[in-house]
């Protein structure tokens, strides 16, 4: 259960950081309860652009040390920010990291 | 053709399927615009040729219908799923008190086609213009024998057409025979609620009970803040109280829909809508779960004896990320090299 405990409060943390980058830097004018965290980023949903994608590539570096290689894999993770916060928590059991 | 084919079909080339599960009615008038704007829970911000993605709710905030507000010079379309024709244009008649609106409901006239797939794009151009290469999701354009809605639910390129039944089945045919050059296929509805539910998006038909909301649904996003609509003051208490929330969930059997859900023996939620995913190769499902545990990422949960875990929306790497009509054609997809149709993390 502490396990269960530990995974919760990461993705909390994680979604509320991924949530105020939203609103901080891209300007996205929802308050952050409104964010689900399953919404589509791009399209339809919160209506991100090419410009916020390279705002939040550079958000993954700076806050959480990523680096996104290629433009698949930008497109794989880009979809919600439950999809981001895996690559986050993946990146961190991968190099042990805590961003 | 077995479930499985449609629902690859769907992700990797272009499938044709019957829409009589979508409505439409037109709405004109002097007021159409002050209704719509009435009725839709998201501000009403659209021009002409482009579409809304909406919901309809009743006063208890349930969404009733998963719409489509298309603005169309002066007068809208409406397209709507969850609600036939007649009880759409009865949803909005019961709304339009005080304004001068015109309501036409199309189903005895018109009926939907639906194009989807990678390569959705390649045969809608072949059987109207090359210039459908450059229409954006969420616009749409008249044909002469249909109007083409640019919208889809499996997370692929897809292609919504409002057909006159007089040219329902010659638009059809010719969709197959120009389809026979990209291994075009015939999809059923379940194959496409089965991709619609691996792509996150909402199913009016499946995931819906009394008591909920666009709060619990996760679908705030299509929701503005402070506007005046159907359900709209049931949404504002619920927003700062609530107490369940959708996530989806993966197994590697079958769950039943209205399956309990429990963790360490407590039960914390249910299943709202089930398939199994040809493409993950498990079983998916929107579940309903108690707020504090409705995280992706979670392991430990139980369906009676299956365990099951929380996953992220959506589940699948859509093959149409990927395809880039500038540069990629149905012939020459052997050339390229696509990413898996599932994330390496999920």
């Amino acid at each position: 259960m502490s396990d269960l405990k530990a995974s919760i409060a990461e993705r909390e943390q994680l979604l509320g950081q991924l949530r105020d980058v939203l609103i901080d830097r891209m300007r996205l004018r929802r308050e952050p309860d409104e964010i689900d965290a399953d919404a589509p980023l791009f399209g339809a949903g919160f209506a991100l652009d090419s410009l916020d994608a390279v705002e939040l590539v550079v958000c993954l570096d700076t806050m959480f040390g990523i680096s996104i290689p290629d433009n698949a894999m930008l497109r794989q993770y880009m979809r919600s920010l439950n999809t981001l916060a895996d690559l986050v928590i993946a990146h961190r059991r991968e190099h042990g990291a805590r961003g | 053709m077995a479930l499985a084919d449609e629902v690859m079909a769907v992700r990797t080339s272009v499938t044709v399927a019957d829409g009589e599960h979508l409505a439409a009615v037109r709405v004109s008038g002097r007021d159409a615009h002050e209704l719509l704007d009435r009725v839709s829970p998201r501000q009403l911000f659209v021009r002409s040729g482009q579409m809304l993605h909406t919901l309809f709710l009743d006063d208890a905030a349930k969404p009733i219908a998963d719409v489509y507000v298309c603005c169309d010079e002066d007068d809208y379309l409406v397209i709507a799923e969850g609600l036939d024709g007649q009880a759409l244009a009865a949803y909005l008649r019961s709304q339009r008190d005080g304004l001068d609106v015109q309501l036409d409901d199309r189903a005895s006239t018109h009926a939907f086609v639906c194009v989807d797939g990678p390569y959705a794009w390649e045969l809608i151009a072949e059987v109207t213009s090359p210039d459908v290469i450059g229409v954006p999701y969420l616009s749409f354009f008249h044909d002469a024998r249909f109007t083409c809605f640019r919208a889809g639910k499996a997370g692929e390129y897809g292609y919504d057409l409002l057909v006159p039944r007089e040219h329902l089945s010659s638009v059809r045919e010719r969709l197959l025979d120009a389809g026979q050059a990209f291994d075009v296929q015939v999809a059923s509805r379940d194959a496409l609620d089965t991709c619609a539910l691996e792509a996150g998006f909402f199913n009016v038909r499946h995931e819906v009970r009394d008591g909920l909301t666009p709060v619990e649904l996760q679908l705030q996003w299509r929701v503005t803040a402070g506007r005046a609509h159907p359900g709209h003051e049931t949404l504002a208490r619920r927003r700062g109280a609530v107490v369940q929330r959708v996530a989806m969930i993966a197994a590697p059997s079958a769950l039943p829909t209205d399956g309990v859900l429990e963790l360490g023996g407590v039960r914390v939620g249910r299943i709202l809508h089930t398939r199994w995913s040809y493409v993950r190769d498990e079983q998916i499902a929107l579940a309903l779960l108690d707020v504090g545990v409705s995280y992706a990422g979670l392991r430990g949960f139980h369906c009676g004896e299956t365990p099951v875990r929380t996953i992220s929306a959506p589940t699948v790497n859509n093959r149409s990320l990927y395809v880039d009509p500038q540069r990629h054609s149905w012939a020459r997809r052997a050339s390229v090299s696509f990413p898996a149709l599932t994330r390496p993390i999920t």
